[in-house]
């Protein structure tokens, strides 16, 4: 059975070990963002500062709650999920896609039966600055909210649309948003409410449960719900409740969740700040402000933030996990209900939100050319710069099998695309632009355009395959582990190979 | 220089070897490829003959799966340097020993294998699950024309009670004729190994081992075909009988790939051992295997050679042909000294190797064992469009890809992943890392915060390997 709560889930990292609570005050400061980056590097325990010094606060922050084991990302989200512990990469892949392909509608909960309403504050009760907002690099420009889900409004759905984007605090009342045109809710303001010259109605949510967390990331096909995503995830309706001052609806288990709109014609700075990318980014930008109306959160509050640009390289984060345990499965469902048979849609570990890697077959001459320009038109259009396609039988979650493809089977004069050399649009976060392409366009993307490629490492005819048989490579793998070498190295023979033997 | 049997008994010190006892029902080179998959430790297979067969004892872990990998310390401990040396350190110490500018004095001893009970069959090379023949591999074959004694890389089969077939550098059989007599060397110091290797990938058999490096630290003992390292675990004593037999083999060692080789039937006409032999084996076609990480290693320290003696300066800080990547991708570390600067560098290494047709090139300051930063920075740091050079398609396939086999040309790649040297230094976006992000206080707090009983998040620094 799935988790219902942020809370729950930490209970679970507890149980295993895996979470590591400090009662000695910690700074907002810096502190709490340094600690929790030693352990994204060391792949420690989850860091939970129930005491931050310099402020009187019942709120707890914890770093990078969903950060998975380096050598398997997936496996504190597959205990979320109620999963089988020991899946390996691509059966957890399975299990999840399975779910998705069954959403399951949200429900409605009565306020006094929402955890996240055991506290209300509304008019000059909201204070902001009241809550312990990390400061998470030295030289961001401000302290920030990054770990949260944006609940906005959506015509074609009943409970609005989610998504996230960072939020640098200004004051008691407001906050700047990173709105980067081309993803629905930007787009929802710059090109909807802002030229009416409305307030687009906003919830930041933050701690909510595990499944709601991931769907951020997600590819979610117009019309269709998040929250019945997330439920399918869950394997059970995500409980959700009535704003106090809009008509949106957030998750009930919430921890925290500011109520509030997004004022037209209305800029505050926004950044600089150390991004998915592994550097600083900037140069700080005006940004569309969030003005808060109302505060609603548990008692004791848990408020999650992420140490951004820890999670690239061999490092993970919680963003970074969420993307590979969550956005990949949903991209691959998302791709097969295209029409695509991709086998797996999987972000490249070591930079997750900049290159793809999607396992599929070639059924026809100029399949890869429409699978790359429908996923650069679609989910892959901002942010995803490359995509390498494999084999179907080549596993995206191994990356030393993916770069030999690359080596051995991606021909430079042939197979390596570059699509809309210089057409095509770009997040300003990127760092191979000067600041003079980047600009300082209205709506948040870069003023140069850029080119997106990708690179075609399947192979041309029959793959050479020198391994020895599944069983064969089980059994020498039983024998090497009754040698004494660690069984959770083994865990690519799984059901797909078993499968297709 | 260190015999190889010590080099095995330091890696089993060193808890990087793991001994499996006889009898095998998974055939070995099965064995030997999963823990080389899996980034486990080096095997030792244990018989009942008292002759025991190692593997992955020149390769090493996985460096997509680990955080400050060296797949080169076990190399670097064989050629008697720390195990958690550098990669330049290691690649200068491959580079010593090639040919040198003076001839070093050699040293001559005794035979460590003087045992002479034993005859091929013996010896029970391992079979793979669908090889005919048993396999020999990471072999080092000796020959002694008159100009001195040549040695180069061997693998082959035993395909009868006294006949193996090998496969050989072209230059070596250039050097033989029938009758000539060759001696094969198996567990020899990994400084013989590797030289044998280096010879090979650099072109360079023809030229003998008495003018290189490897003569002043390896000591010697003549045999018939020629000399070999004095403390090799097992000598064959062979005669060339065919120069030209009907011999395919569908697995090639890594340096076959750099430099052409040809077929020899061998006749044994004696088996030489130490007391206790080890054999080395490399899974031959596996990922990983010792071999590619041979060839890789021996490569890469030629390039970095030739690259820092050809501007008159040392631009480059280090160069690498990951076995993860099969040889097939060259990635370069170095210093870009202008602008234009990074084709002249990626030019340069498609002129000294044929083994790929990508170079991939990356900041001075990213560190070799950091490989996962090169995985990001590849994609990070280079525009999808203007920093992904592709030549004219005039240019011939490299020998390591599958693709164009069939002898067309095509375009050569490289990608420039390094700031470019003409942009301002406030263009250049500082790096979020532990270091930079936070001032040495804070940092101070953390690890207090960590160090507590109890709380470590692993037992090493932030800059080591994880749990």
């Amino acid at each position: 059975m799935s988790v219902n709560s942020l809370r729950e889930y930490l209970d679970l990292l507890d149980t295993a070990g895996w979470l590591r609570t400090f009662d000695r005050p910690v700074s907002w400061d810096l502190e709490a963002s340094a600690a929790t980056m030693l352990a994204n590097i060391r792949d420690g325990p989850i860091p939970v500062f129930a005491s931050i010094a310099g402020i009187e606060t019942e709120s707890k922050l914890v770093g990078d709650p969903y950060r998975g084991p380096q050598t398997r990302p997936w496996d504190h989200f597959a205990q979320a999920l109620g999963l089988q512990d020991g899946l390996s990469g691509r059966t957890y892949y399975d299990r999840v896609i399975d779910r998705l392909n069954a959403p399951k509608s949200p429900r409605t909960v009565a306020s006094h039966r929402a955890p996240c309403k055991e506290t209300v504050r509304t008019g000059n009760e909201v204070d902001l600055l009241s809550f312990p907002w990390p400061y998470i690099h030295e030289g961001d420009g401000g302290r920030y909210s990054n770990h949260h889900t944006i609940v906005a409004p959506d015509p074609d759905t009943e409970w609005g649309t989610w998504s996230s984007h960072r939020m640098m605090i200004h004051d008691d009342s407001r906050a700047s948003l990173l709105l980067l045109a081309g993803e629905q809710v930007p787009n929802r303001y710059y090109y909807d409410y802002e030229p009416r010259g409305e307030p687009m109605p906003v919830a930041v949510v933050i701690g909510s449960e595990p499944t709601v967390e991931s769907t951020a990331d997600m590819w979610i096909p117009t019309g269709r719900s998040e929250a019945a995503f997330a439920g399918g995830l869950k394997d059970a309706p995500v409980d959700l409740v009535q704003c106090e001052t809009n008509d949106l609806y957030v998750p009930a288990t919430a921890e925290l969740v500011l109520e509030g709109h997004v004022r037209p014609n209305d800029r505050l700075d926004e950044g600089p700040f150390g991004d998915y990318f592994g550097y600083m980014n900037g140069p700080r930008r005006s940004m569309p402000v969030f003005e808060v109306d109302a505060i609603t959160h548990r008692h004791q509050p848990r408020i999650p933030f992420c140490v951004e640009g820890s999670g690239v390289g061999y490092g993970q984060n919680s963003t970074s996990t969420l993307r590979l345990v969550a956005a990949g499965p949903d991209a691959t469902v998302g791709l097969r209900a295209a029409g695509f048979d991709v086998a797996m849609a999987v972000p490249w570990q070591f930079t997750s939100r900049t290159v793809w890697v999607i396992a599929t077959d070639r059924p026809y001459p100029g399949y890869l050319h429409e699978l790359a320009n429908f996923i650069f038109t679609t989910w892959g259009m901002l942010h995803i710069d490359f995509f390498v396609f494999v084999d179907a039988a080549v596993d995206p979650l191994d990356p030393r099998a993916v770069l030999t493809a690359i080596a051995l089977e991606a021909d430079p004069d042939a197979d390596f695309h570059q699509f809309g050399v210089e057409r095509m649009p770009k997040v300003p976060l990127n760092i191979y632009q000067t600041p003079d392409e980047k600009g300082s366009a209205d709506v948040g993307t870069s003023k140069a355009k850029t080119a997106k490629a990708y690179i075609d490492a399947t192979t041309d005819g029959d793959a050479t395959d020198t391994a020895a048989t599944t069983e064969t490579r089980k059994r020498a793998q039983e024998r090497l582990v009754e040698a004494g070498l660690d069984a959770a190295r083994f865990a690519r023979l799984d059901e797909r190979e078993e499968k297709s033997q | 220089m260190i015999p190889f049997g010590q080099y095995v008994r330091g890696l089993a010190g060193d808890d990087d070897l793991v001994r499996l006892d006889g009898p095998f029902e998974v055939p070995v080179d099965v064995l030997a490829a999963e823990a080389l998959r899996a980034s486990g430790p080096a095997l030792r297979f244990q018989r009942p003959t008292g002759i025991d067969l190692v593997s992955g004892v020149f390769s090493g872990p996985d460096q997509t799966q680990h955080r400050e990998a060296r797949p080169w310390s076990r190399l670097s401990l064989g050629l008697g340097r720390d195990p958690n040396a550098t990669l330049v350190d290691l690649l200068e110490t491959i580079g010593d020993l090639g040919p040198a500018g003076e001839n070093p004095e050699p040293t001559y001893t005794g035979q460590a294998a003087s045992g002479t009970d034993t005859d091929v069959q013996d010896l029970q090379f391992p079979q793979g699950e669908t090889e005919t023949w048993p396999a020999v591999t990471l072999g080092v074959a000796s020959v002694s024309p008159a100009d001195g004694t040549h040695w180069a890389p061997v693998h082959g089969s035993v395909v009868g009670g006294e006949t193996l077939r090998v496969r050989v550098p072209d230059a070596l059989s250039s050097l033989v004729a029938d009758g000539t007599t060759m001696a094969i060397a198996l567990g020899v110091p990994p400084a013989a190994m590797t030289t044998a290797y280096l010879l090979a990938v650099t072109e360079q058999t023809a030229t003998p081992i008495q003018s290189c490096g490897v003569t002043g630290t390896v000591p010697l003992v003549p045999t018939n075909g020629g000399l070999v390292p004095s403390a090799t675990e097992i000598v064959m004593e062979t005669t060339v009988v065919d120069r030209q037999p009907d011999f395919r083999s569908d697995r090639r060692e890594g340096w076959e790939h750099v430099v052409a080789s040809g077929p020899l039937s061998l006749s044994v006409e004696s088996v030489r051992t130490t007391d206790s032999p080890v054999i080395p084996i490399s899974p031959v076609g596996c990922p990983l295997a010792d071999d590619i990480q041979l060839t890789g290693l021996a490569t890469a320290a030629t390039l970095y050679h030739r690259l820092n003696n050809y501007w008159g300066i040392s631009p480059v800080e280090w160069v690498m042909l990951p076995a993860e990547a099969e040889l097939g991708i060259c990635f370069v570390a170095s210093d870009i000294l202008y602008g234009g600067f990074e084709w002249q560098l990626a030019n340069i290494l498609f002129s000294f190797s044929s083994l790929f047709d990508t170079v991939v090139i990356v900041d001075k300051d990213v560190p070799p064992q950091d490989f996962g930063r090169v995985l990001a920075d590849v994609w990070l740091k280079s525009h999808p469009a203007r920093d992904w050079t592709f030549s004219e398609p005039d240019a011939p396939a490299a020998t390591r890809p599958h693709y164009r086999r069939d002898n067309e040309t095509g375009s050569r790649l490289y990608v420039n992943a390094a700031w470019d040297p003409r942009w301002k230094e406030t263009y250049i976006a500082p790096r979020v890392t532990f270091e930079n992000s936070f001032p040495s206080s804070v940092r101070d707090v953390a690890r207090v915060l960590w160090d507590e009983p109890g709380t470590a998040p692993g037992e090493t620094s932030e800059n080591e390997s994880p749990r």
